[in-house]
């Protein structure tokens, strides 16, 4: 389904220098399952989470991302998000004076006409709004606000869960959705995540702890260090990072 | 001093004010004696009014639906709709009107300008003692027209005013107002928009001098410059000695669309009282990128990501209008602008 082959990826800094993040990453998520990428601060987690969905600035030197078969590593973001690859932000943005359900109507309708469909009428999205939200226990008040703007973080990362609910994306990348949770934030937002897990559905899920992998149970976890990945294995490889640490990956990647 | 000579837009505008009286006639004698303004002029300096007139010659005309020739004294609730159409060619119009003691009235402005035109409206308004006046002025049909809009206004003791542009520019436009604040509990709120596609042109200028104690002004007005077109933003406040407790805050935020776009803004405060709250904030910035990467990646397309960031962060100062179908209005034709230059 998700296919990164040998992506090397730089980031433009701020002050115009070049800085290589992503030095040679391969990796196959096939639908139904869930990956794990866990690695150190700076590892380069959220720049793949940033280089596989399109941001300016993460520019692809080498090798390339392949989505359902089709090369996507040239294209915008909103054509990678019509195609169906969701992130749920590590630090979702505000937004102010765009009020959260004309956000989220706007989304829908602007993959919608990318892929060729009908537009969702107001009654409709109205009733698939609420229906989801109230899964994710988020009130329609809370959707009348701009969009993230005076949310706290657990507020936040169950909107970026509701969004995902919503558009139904076929693929997820989760970046540190776990940063900021309280234990039941944690379980409400996991909750959700495990609603969307479905045979045609991959995911992506991009954590420094293991503890959100307690919820969310992977496949295959990789473990990331110096923009490569250093070893690969099933759950019980993010037992042994906790246990014994990043130190000794971080000295063989180096 | 010296009589200048005069350049063809200057002895065309002397020509169509050749029998004209009152500001009109000041208009006429002050571009006999010093010229059209330049940036040589201090209040001028980042809209050279004479540079954008070049290449007129002929004289114009002005027509101004809604003017009676009188001075407009509206009726308690009444709304004044004024149509400003300035013609090729340099034209001047002036009006009048009082808002009498008491009395609530709303006036409109839509003001548009034929390409190759010069022209100046004036507005010479008193707002009495209790009375209010909401005062919304439109930019939106000028295209390559150089227009200014002036306006000198008296507010009484008790007295309301609150002004709201939104402007979309054309080779030159000035929307200037001078407002003598009384204070004694009256408030002038002096707000704006501006939304300039490639090559317009757009200053707002106002001052607001507070001569008497106790009076408020609150001024907000935010805009948004594409490449090659110029925002310019000054605004005064004069307290007097005589006016403590004076209260009085301005903002400007303005967004630069892209590298090439040029915001001027000089906010000023010139206070003779000490005791009195006075501020003023000016902040340029571009567009938030990480929200513009936000929206895209939920499959919001970069041209409507960038409108409806740039929707938002101009909307504000339309809250202030208080009229629901207005307000509605205004912000239907600031999203349209929006459509037709993202």
């Amino acid at each position: 389904m998700l296919k990164i082959n040998d992506l090397h990826c730089k980031v433009e800094a701020q002050d115009g220098a070049e800085k290589f993040i992503l030095n040679g990453i391969s990796l196959e998520v096939p639908a139904g399952e869930v990956h794990a990428i866990m690695g150190p601060n700076g590892s380069g987690k959220s720049t793949l989470s940033y280089a596989v969905t399109g941001r300016d600035g993460y520019e692809i030197t080498e090798g390339g991302i392949e989505f359902n078969g089709e090369e996507i590593g040239e294209m915008a973001p909103e054509e990678r998000a019509a195609r169906g690859l969701y992130l749920s932000f590590q630090y979702p943005v505000e937004i102010p004076g765009v009020p959260t359900m004309i956000f989220l109507k706007e989304a829908l309708n602007a993959q919608r006409a990318a892929r060729g469909e009908a537009e969702i009428s107001a009654p409709e999205f109205m009733k698939l709004a609420r229906e989801k939200a109230k899964q994710l226990s988020i009130s329609m008040d809370m959707l009348k606000r701009p969009v993230n703007v005076g949310f706290s973080g657990g507020e936040k990362k169950r909107l970026e869960i509701l969004q995902a609910l919503i558009l139904e994306p076929k693929f997820l990348i989760l970046d540190e959705t776990d940063s900021g949770l309280d234990i039941d934030a944690l379980k409400v937002v996991a909750s959700g995540v495990n609603a969307l897990r479905s045979p045609e559905r991959g995911m992506l899920v991009i954590t420094h702890y293991q503890r959100l992998l307690d919820y969310i149970k992977p496949d295959v976890v990789h473990i990331l260090a110096a923009g490569r990945i250093v070893k690969s294995g099933g759950p019980e490889l993010a037992h042994e990072l906790e246990a014994e640490g990043y130190d000794k990956y971080i000295g063989e990647a180096a | 001093m010296g009589v200048i000579k005069p350049v063809a837009a200057e002895t065309a505008l002397i020509e169509a004010l050749d029998d004209a009286t009152g500001w009109l006639a000041q208009l006429r004698e002050a571009t006999r004696m010093q010229g059209l303004p330049t940036r040589r002029n201090e209040m001028w300096k980042w809209s050279d009014l004479r540079r954008a007139a070049a290449g007129i010659s002929t004289a114009g005309s002005m027509t101004v639906t809604g003017a009676t020739g009188e001075v407009l004294e509206p009726a308690d609730g009444e709304t004044v709709e004024l149509g400003v159409s300035a013609s090729a060619g340099a034209s001047a119009a002036a009006q009048g009107l009082v808002v009498k003691s008491g009395r609530s009235v709303t006036l409109v402005e839509r003001y548009g300008g034929e390409a190759g035109s010069l022209g100046n409206f004036h507005l010479d308004i008193k707002i009495e003692e209790g009375a209010r006046l909401e005062r919304v002025c439109i930019h939106d049909e000028t295209e390559t027209g150089v227009l200014v809009a002036s306006a000198d206004i008296d507010l009484a003791a008790h007295a309301h005013l609150t002004q709201i542009a939104l402007a979309f520019g054309g080779k030159l436009v000035r929307n200037e107002t001078h407002v003598g604040h009384a204070g004694e509990h009256s408030e002038a709120h002096l707000h704006g928009v501006y939304l300039l596609d490639e090559g317009r042109h757009f200053d707002y200028t106002s001052s607001v001098h507070h001569t008497g104690p106790g009076g408020i002004t609150r001024q907000l007005v935010k805009g948004a410059v594409a490449a090659h077109a110029r925002g310019v933003f000054q605004g005064k406040f004069k307290v007097d000695r005589a006016a403590q407790l004076t209260d009085a805050k301005m903002t400007h935020r303005a967004l630069m669309l892209d590298d090439r776009a040029e915001i001027d803004a000089k906010p000023e405060l010139e206070i003779y009282a000490d005791n009195v709250q006075c501020a003023h904030g000016n902040a340029i910035g571009t567009l938030d990128e990480t929200a513009l990467f936000y929206m895209r990646q939920r499959g919001i397309p970069l041209a409507r990501a960038r409108a409806l960031l740039i929707e938002s962060y101009l909307a504000e100062p339309l809250d202030f209008v208080s009229d629901e179908g207005m307000r509605d209005d205004l912000r239907a034709r600031l999203q349209q602008r929006l459509r037709a230059i993202s």
